[in-house]
This record gives structure tokens, sequence and C-alpha cells, in this order.
């Protein structure tokens, strides 16, 4: 026999084996259902819950940061810091990442789109308008020119803070949509005057509403130039650097680029380490992964008992389909099935009711978590490495818990079963 | 036939089946146990969490009202309405003594400044200080391994005396009684005149881990701008919220608060740290519950599929009991008998199996049994037993004899 003829004989005999287990599934429309009811629920369990945490985790580390699908962020103090005291130490020893620093960047880093900052001066102000005034609850930011689009910020109405801002530190300033909308609720604000710590800021612009679950302040702050803020505020703060680059591929090229002048300006000799951190939201939520791993795994094991379950009872189903079908499978053998044969049906069998059970669970799942974020208003998501995993472990869980049966079956001696009532 | 005797009847019948169809019924059953564990293990975990929480807090009493400047688990989103509170101080505590007179047993309290206590050459580093006066001894359920608490005398006295906690003396005196010994706190002497008995943890902190002065004393040496709090224990719980209106209108008084304007001081009970600790362990709780029932959901399925084939491989059987007199009753029992059968024997090892694993969860957290979680797990087991079972059995029972006997 050739090696091609081999082969097709493979795919025949494979693709047989399969009509014949449709066959039988559909045969057997209650049982198979039931069955697949079974996987349906175990692959739902695990589907529901990494959905959700995958939605949240996405969903918190995009919005504790707000940064930009481009944009990194350069900062003296990591985000996510639960070690030591020791090595809180080691933070707090290094130098403040300064304003001269901030200039030199940005003459030097050439391949980053812009580089910003936005320095939160207070959090607890309160404003004045000729209308209004607010709660002591406002906060002030200090920002650049490219702030706003490394922070996805989106203006409604009127124009940024701009270069000759920074230069002449003018007293103008940009209002979140909350803050807007409480200081002048019947007109333009765009023109009008705020009092802010008895200094007076002419609006130039105003903010789209960005509001969220976690960051329920992001509406009520007040944008002022950098530099006129450090002139009330004090010119010696620790900034965190905003870098952003023209497309993401070129991210790692301008975060290398501006990590070597740094590392120039603040004087780190080659075999230290930096004394910064860098930051992206890739890297954040895999922080926040790793954080939540231990949770992870825990839940994944409990989710996954479900499927257990369903898979023992696949194993008891097949076993009472291959005494059921002794007789049959006695004649196949008498009229020259071979043993692999046998076991490849009743394998498939099993592989396909799970199948089925599994492609209903992952809808299922990922539709259930994701009614349960709609509740939370946080953005959907299709965990796709889930999906996939999902499936391949219910075909094992079918492979594992069929094989026995099929063994069972392939072992069966045709005498016998053919003599089998 | 009786339906006592019916019962009897069915009940070995399904022992029978059981027995015939080895291989099947371990199945059926294991699919159950592994659903009986994880649920009752889910559910003893959370008994033992919430447990071990109530435990922990009941040491601040529930007859007991502790007047603070802010309230605990305070999260107003107005915050800058309590920023310029004033703190209440000993002086406001004793006109609230006086105002509330011989009624209630009042202490104020100072509490949760970090020292150091020396004593020779030991020295530990870390302790939580408080002051009190001689009746939060009572209203503390204090009890004494050796000597006693400070009287009103050495209060008033400020007399440098101090009584230790456990860990403190532990640690301290080892081959030695602390009693009439000096030690040295922040670098002041101070004579030890009592010792607690161990008291575990709050919330996390160690109890034992304290220093007790009179608060006269502590002022004077340690915290001149104190923040007093004020604990009030109330004898008569039936009246919690008269006498919680009484205890604020005397509070307004000795703040000097004009009507209208709202308090500028709270209130606290054991009760809402108890409210929010279930808000927020009956979300985890139901949460947890959900997935873990999941498995004992499939497991039902699989009694109910199985079930199913079982009826139909004895149809024959069905219709020749039927032809000979059986009642429609008596067939329903006959399954049903089985499902519940296999479903109790598979929640009784469930039960076993999450007994005997329980100690090795309750090493990573809390995790205790109780009768009410075992009584939960037969009952859940046998329920499932009964809507997995009833289908098939009705579907058995409702047969026409005729066609079943006639059945190959």
């Amino acid at each position: 026999m050739t090696f091609r003829k081999r082969i097709s004989l493979l795919i025949a005999e494979f693709h047989e084996c399969t009509l014949m287990a449709v066959d039988a599934v559909v045969n057997h429309k209650l049982r198979s259902s039931l069955t697949l009811i079974g996987i349906m629920v175990g692959v739902f369990s695990i589907i529901l819950v990494e959905t959700a945490m995958y939605a949240l985790e996405d969903f918190v580390g995009k919005n504790l940061v707000g940064l930009g699908a481009n944009t990194a962020q350069i900062k003296k103090w990591p985000t996510f810091n639960f070690a030591s005291p020791s090595s809180w130490e080691k933070y707090a020893r290094r130098t403040d990442l300064d304003y001269k620093q901030f200039q030199k960047l940005q003459q030097r880093a050439t391949l980053a789109k812009g580089i910003s900052i936005d320095k939160c001066f207070t959090s607890a102000t309160e404003v004045f308008s000729r209308y209004d005034f607010t709660n002591p609850d406002v906060s002030l930011y200090g920002i650049t020119p490219q702030t706003f689009s490394a922070r996805n910020i989106i203006l409604e109405q009127g124009r940024e803070i701009t270069e000759t801002d920074i230069r002449n530190r003018t007293h103008v300033c940009i209002l979140g949509k909350d803050l807007a909308s409480k200081l002048f609720p019947f007109s333009n604000a765009l023109g009008e005057k705020v009092r802010c710590r008895s200094i007076s800021y002419t609006v130039v612009g105003t903010l789209e509403k960005k509001g969220s679950l976690f960051d329920t302040g992001a509406d009520n702050r007040i944008y002022i130039p950098l530099t006129t803020g450090m002139g009330y505020f004090g010119q010696r703060h620790n900034f965190d650097f905003l870098v952003e680059s023209f497309s993401q591929d070129q991210m790692d090229e301008t975060i290398y680029q501006v990590r070597g002048i740094l590392r120039t300006l603040r004087g780190i000799s080659p075999v230290e380490e930096d004394d910064f951190e860098i930051e992206t939201n890739q890297s954040l939520i895999e922080q926040l992964q790793n954080l939540t791993l231990t949770i992870r795994i825990g839940i994944i094991i409990i989710s996954s008992i479900a499927l257990i379950t369903a898979g023992i009872g696949i194993m008891n189903i097949m076993l009472v389909s291959v005494t059921e079908r002794t007789r049959e499978i006695g004649v196949r053998r008498a009229i020259g099935a071979r043993k692999r044969q046998i076991m490849i049906q009743f394998i498939m069998e099993a592989v396909l009711l799970c199948q089925f059970g599994g492609i209903a669970g992952v809808i299922l799942g990922i539709a259930g978590a994701n009614l349960a974020m709609l509740f939370l208003s946080i953005p959907a998501a299709i965990p796709l490495n889930w999906v996939l995993i999902g499936l391949i472990s219910c075909s094992l869980i079918g492979i594992i818990f069929g094989s026995y049966p099929a063994l069972k079956a392939a072992n069966l001696d045709p005498i016998q079963s053919l003599r089998h009532e | 036939m009786k339906l006592h005797q019916e019962i009897s009847q069915s009940f070995f019948i399904s022992l029978d089946a059981i027995y015939a169809n080895k291989m099947r019924a371990v199945l059926t059953t294991l699919g159950i146990i592994i659903g009986v564990v994880t649920v009752s293990l889910m559910n003893m975990a959370i008994d033992g969490v919430s447990n071990s929480f109530i435990r922990s807090i009941s040491v601040l009493g529930s007859d007991t009202l502790y007047i603070e400047k802010n309230g605990w688990l305070d999260f107003q989103l107005e915050w800058w309405k309590r920023r310029g509170r004033r703190d209440i101080t000993l002086r406001q505590s004793r006109k609230f003594m006086e105002l509330m007179g011989n009624q209630f047993l009042i202490s104020p309290y100072v509490s949760h400044q970090i020292c150091t206590v020396e004593y020779n050459s030991e020295k530990i580093s870390g302790v939580f200080m408080e002051g009190a006066i001689a009746e939060s001894a009572v209203i503390n359920n204090f009890e004494f391994s050796q000597g006693r608490f400070y009287d009103n005398n050495e209060v008033e006295g400020e007399r440098p005396v101090c009584i230790l906690g456990n860990d403190t003396v532990e640690a301290l005196f080892k081959h030695e009684s602390p009693i009439g010994k000096r030690v040295k706190i922040n670098g002041i002497n101070y004579e030890v005149i009592g010792t607690l008995k161990e008291r575990g943890t709050f919330m996390g902190f160690s109890m034992d881990n304290v220093i007790y002065l009179p608060i006269t004393r502590m002022l004077n040496d340690f915290a001149r701008h104190p923040n007093v709090g004020i604990s009030v224990q109330i004898k008569d719980l039936t009246q919690v919220d008269e006498l919680t209106e009484e205890i604020r209108g005397a509070m307004r008084r000795v703040r000097q608060i004009p009507p209208g304007e709202p308090d500028d001081f709270a209130i606290n009970k054991q009760e809402v740290l108890l409210n929010t600790f279930n808000r927020v362990s009956g979300v985890i709780a139901s949460v947890g519950l959900f997935i873990t029932a999941l498995s004992l959901f499939v497991g039902g399925i699989g009694v109910m599929n199985i079930m199913f084939v079982s009826v139909s491989e004895r149809t024959k059987e069905i219709g020749l009991r039927k032809a000979i007199g059986a009642r429609r009753r008596t067939i329903l029992l006959q399954f049903l008998s089985e499902s519940i059968l296999i479903c109790l024997i598979g929640g009784c090892i469930g039960i076993l199996i999450a007994c005997s694993l329980s100690p090795i969860v309750n090493h990573y957290i809390p995790a205790s049994i109780s009768i009410k979680t075992i009584l939960f797990a037969l009952v859940i087991a046998a329920f499932v037993g009964v809507i997995s079972g009833y289908i098939p059995a009705w579907k058995a029972a409702s047969m026409n004899p005729v066609d079943a006997l006639r059945k190959e």
C-alpha cells in the first residue's frame, strides 16, 4: 500500500467514524442533550469567570492610569508597590524627576511625538465663577501642550494649553465637564473668568465627559498651564513624564531612546540600574495580573470542577452506550472492523458531544459575563485565548473520559458480543 | 398496598438496581460526591471566615457605644464637611460623665499610640498604649492573670502605673513576676500593677500587645493634644435607640452645638462593622456558592441521564409490574427512590470527604464544620435527587403497560 493510499484510507475511516458518531448522537436526542448540558455548564462556569476577570482587569488597568495605547509613563514611584519597607526606601532615595530634566528630555527625544506632564497640584480646592461655586473637592492640574493627547482627554470646546501659555505663564484654564456645567449652568464657559485659590483664570476650553466607575473625579478637574501652577505651588516637584510615540510599532524604540537620555541626564553609570520606572498600559495590566495570579488559579480550579463532573457524566453515558450497542460492535468486528476503528468511533462520539456542549458553554459564558459587566458599565471583552482553552479542554475531557468506554468497546470479544442479548 | 410498604419495597428494588449496575452507580454517585464536596467546602469556608470575623469584633461588645470624633467606616462623599471637626477633649468627656450621672458605665479612652517598653536589658517596640479610667476594666471585661487594674484614685493622682498585655509580659519578663517591677515606656518609668490574660486578635491586630495607663498620666507624658473617645456600656439592650438619643443630646450639650446644626461627633456601634461585613461577604458568598453549585447541578444532570437510561432499559419490567396491578404511584416511587438513594449516598460520602478535607482548607482560610452545613448538604443532595429523578420516574410511571410489554 502506498503512503498516499494509506492516508486517504485513514481519512475515509475517520470520516466514517464521525458520521457514525453523529448518527449515534442524533439518535439519542434526550440523552445527548442532557450530557451536552453538563459539559455546557462546566465550560460556562470557566468562561464566565475568566471573561469577567479579563474585562475587569483590562478596565482597572486602563482606568487606574488612563494612558493612551501609544503612551508610556516615567515615574519615580511604581504604580503598584506593595513591597517591603526596604524597597520603599529604595524608591524614596531616588531623586525627583524635575522640570529641568523634562525640558532637556523634550529637546533631545527626537523619536517621541510629544513628552508631557500632568501634575496634580491640589486635589481639594474650591472654584468660583460669577454664578456659583463648587464643593472643596476639585483637583487642580498643571499640564503641558501634549498632555491631552497622551491621556486620551478630548476637548469639547475652545483650545488646548499651548507652548505660548507655558512660556508666558498665562492665567488660562480648561474645565472638566462636570465643573463647567456646575459653574456655568446656563451659559457657555468660554471666555469667562473663574477664581481658584484667589487667583483668577480665563476659561479657554472645556472637556468632553470622561467619567468612569473608579475615577469619579475625572470630570471634576481644572487644568492650568504647568508653569503658571509652579509659580503658585512651588518650582520643585516630582513629576510623572508622559512619553507619547507616533505609533504602537515605534513604542519600544521611543522608550529606548528616552531611557538613554534620562540615564545620561540623571548621571547613572552603565552598570547601575534605572532609578526611574517606565510603565505602559500593557505592563501595568501584566503587573495587575501577576498580583491576582493566586486568586485566578483558585478560581480556575473551582470553576473547572464542574467540567470534571460533566466528564464523569460523559463516561457514564458512554459506558451505557457501549453496553447497548454490544451487538452492533460485534457485527462490525465480525465483518472486519479493527479495534482501532471501534475505539475512534466511540471517542469521536464523546468528543463530538463535548464540542457541542463546549461551543454552547462558551457562547453562554461570554454572554453572561458581559451582561454582568453591562450592569457595572464596564466595556465588554472576549478573551480569545480562553475561548480556545475552553474548547480544547472540553475536547480533552471528551478524549480522557471517552477513552475508557471506547477501550472497553474495542476489547469486546466479537463472538461474545454477537451472542449478547 | 399501604404507602409505607410501597416505600420500603421500592427502597429494596432500587438497592437491587444500584447493585446490579455497580460501575454505573459508582460514576453517577461520583458526580454527586464532587458536587457536594465543593459546595460544602465552600460553605465551610464562608462560615469559617464570617465566624472568625464575628468572634474578633465581639470584643467590642454589643452593649457598648463608642463616641468618637469620626464614624467607623464612614465613607461619606462629602468628606470636607467632617474635615474641621474639633477633637473631643478629656474635659468634655468629664462633663459628659457628669451629665449622665451613674446611669451607665462610662470611660474615656485614648488609644493606639505606638510606644517602646523597656525592662532591664529587654526592649520591645510597636506596643499599643491605651489610656482609660477604672471603669474600662469592667466595660472591656478584662481578666487578670496577676495583680489588678488601676483605681480612680490612681487616675486622679496621675500615678505612673501600668497594666501589661500578655505578649508584652512574655517578651519582657521571662523568669520573674512583673508585679511591682518598673518598666520604661518611651523612657519614662512606670510601675507594673497588673497583667492581663491572653485575649486574641481583633481584625488582625493582636490585643495582647498592649499596655494600659491611667488616662491622666498618659495625657501628661505622651499625648498633650489627645483625641479622646468615650465608651458607654448600656445595661438595657432593649432601649438602645432611646439611650443613644439621650447620649447624643448630652454630647451635643457638652460640645455646645446650637440647635439645627449637625452633630460633630459620631456614636459607633459594633453593628456598623457587622452590617458592612455582612453586605460585602454576602456578595462574595453568593458568587462562590453559585460557581460551586454549578458542579452539583452537573452531577444532578448526570443522575437524570442515567435514570432515563435505567427507565428505558427496564421498560419491559415496568410493563410487567403494571400488568399485574402495580399502580402509577408504585412505579414512580420505585424510580424516585433510586435517584434519591444515589444522591443521598453521594451526599453522605461527600460530607465525609469535605469534613476530612476541612483541616487542609483551614490551613489557608478559616473553615469550620457545623451541623448546619452538614444538614444543608444532605438536604441539597436529596433535593437534587428528587428533581433529577422525578421526570424519568414520571415517564416510567405514565407508560402504557401494553406498549411497554411489547417493547423489544
